[in-house]
């Protein structure tokens, strides 16, 4: 794997904001994903800080903050704010979001995220702890270890079309305290996990993808350093599809299982606790309901290594986003996981119950695509 | 500062002729005929369409009026929020809605048109906030 430092983060990480003679700048959109469970206090959390719409005019861009939590007895809270862009910072030469109601700061390889999303307040300390890792890295490392195919490079292609700007940081850790109504939560977490995603396109235009990690705590004995998936959706109306598994084990190894290497299982429909965002979403539809199945099961096998991954959600929550040049919408189902891991990697067995974010994207209400 | 009911819907309407100049024609196009009484907390509004012209007033002639709407401020941001379905606003009593069932139906057509105008404009969004 190509390395990059911690030192890279204020770079790497930094809002890439387009050119202001940029032809897309409509389309232009940005952000930070903070993920993290913690196990003691059964907290998981994911916070969005974004940028929307052309960045240079105050009236069509605009910033978004937004949390989606779930608490012990996977009760949820969502919370989701616009931001008017002359209320917000962002630069090119840091991955500050300071907003006057909710900022995220950065300062000697940490982040502070502190204020209100609406009616849940954050005051949350979040060291870097792994350096960044970019889509470039991740993409140049498969190609250079896994025979290429028509798949990997259909895949490809449609990210690079899509995405200016994909960096992760992998493993964070997440201190603090998280207010919502009627509750106080305390994080202290070593399992916390940034993805930055940035692109000037449409979402009308996007057929979506399945991704998460698995917020592996390597500390922890039969536990990977880090499992992480990703599965692109594309072709015209994505009938292809392509991605992979990555595991990397505690003792530094890293296994790729390619889309070619492992079976897909979907069964039941989740029942439990969901949220939707934005709140107008229900006003609109009120019967919407986008199917989640109950369970996903990912296996793969590769001479002697051996994967499976049963994803079962706990709390789901459905963003709508709108296309601003056509009707098309996309639907994210954010999800708050229990993966249940049995792997042998590089002679190592894995058997572990371990959380996880899965996001799952998707045009919404397509009559060809059941779970849309 | 809180803005205004009738201030609002003017300033909605420049929004509209500004960035969504076609689908306001399709709007007014629907909503031919209509005279809506829009009643916010205490605030109240006259939309008036014809001739292919919206005007915002305070007051109308009873006999002219063939829609009234009735809602508070807080219902009115629960539902935008999610917080409150149409069909929980109409059980509280916090929505009331009067007209004959094809305006109303007419009526809901053009609202589900401008909610949906509403989430891909932040201009939108925010002038709607200032109600609050």
């Amino acid at each position: 794997m190509l390395s990059s430092r911690l030192e890279d983060v204020s770079w790497v990480d930094a809002f890439s904001l387009p050119s202001v003679f940029d032809s897309r700048l409509p389309l232009y959109k940005e952000w930070h994903d903070f993920v993290f469970f913690d196990r003691k206090t059964k907290v998981f959390g994911l916070l969005n800080f974004a940028v929307h719409g052309n960045p240079y005019d105050g009236r069509r861009g605009y910033g978004a903050a937004l949390a989606f939590l779930v608490g012990p007895g996977d009760k949820v809270h969502t919370a989701l704010k616009l931001i008017p862009l002359r209320k917000l910072t962002v630069s090119p030469y840091n991955p500050e979001f300071i907003a006057e109601e909710v900022a995220v700061s950065y300062s000697g390889d940490s982040f502070t995220i502190k204020g209100k999303i609406d009616d849940v307040s954050l005051d949350l300390v979040v060291p870097v702890m792994l350096p960044p890792v970019t889509m470039n890295q991740i993409g140049l490392d498969i190609l250079a270890k896994n025979q290429v195919n028509m798949g990997m490079l259909g895949a490809a292609a449609e990210m690079a079309r899509i995405w200016d700007k994909w960096v992760e940081l992998p493993r964070l850790s997440v201190v603090g305290t998280i207010r919502a109504p009627g509750t106080v939560y305390k994080v202290d977490t070593k399992t916390g996990y940034q993805d930055h995603e940035g692109g000037r396109f449409d979402w009308g235009s996007v057929m979506g993808w399945d991704t998460g990690v698995l917020l592996c705590d390597p500390a922890r004995p039969g536990e990977p350093e880090r499992v992480s998936f990703l599965f692109y959706r594309y072709g015209h109306s994505g009938e292809s599809s392509y991605g992979g598994i990555i595991v990397k084990t505690a003792g530094g190894g890293e296994k790729f299982f390619g889309s070619e290497k492992i079976t897909s299982t979907k069964s039941g429909e989740f029942t439990g606790e969901r949220a939707y965002l934005p709140g107008v979403t229900r006003l609109l539809y009120p019967d919407y309901q986008p199917r989640v199945p109950a369970k996903t099961v990912y296996s793969a096998a590769d001479s002697l290594d051996t994967l499976e991954i049963a994803f079962t959600p706990r709390a789901v929550c459905t963003i709508v986003v709108s296309g601003v040049s056509n009707e098309g919408e996309t639907t994210f189902n954010e999800m708050c996981c229990s993966a249940a891991l049995k792997a042998t990697i590089e002679g190592k067995t894995y058997d572990k119950l371990i959380p996880c974010w899965f996001e799952s994207v998707r045009p919404r209400g397509r009559f060809d695509d059941p779970w849309s | 500062m809180v803005l205004r009911l009738r201030k609002f819907l003017d300033e909605l309407l420049d929004v509209l002729r500004e960035d969504y100049p076609k689908q306001l024609s399709r709007l007014i196009k629907d909503a031919n005929g209509l005279t809506y009484l829009q009643v916010l907390d205490k605030e109240r509004a006259v939309i008036t369409v014809r001739n292919r012209k919206i005007a915002i007033a305070s007051k109308a002639r009873k006999d002219e009026i063939n829609v009234r709407v009735y809602i508070s401020k807080s219902c009115l941001f629960d539902v935008l929020e999610g917080k409150l379905t149409l069909a929980e606003a109409f059980e509280t009593g916090e929505l009331r809605v009067f007209g004959s069932p094809q305006t109303l139906l007419r009526c809901y057509a053009i609202w589900e048109r401008v909610i949906s105008l509403a989430r891909t404009s932040p201009r939108f969004y925010f002038l709607t906030y200032e109600l609050r």
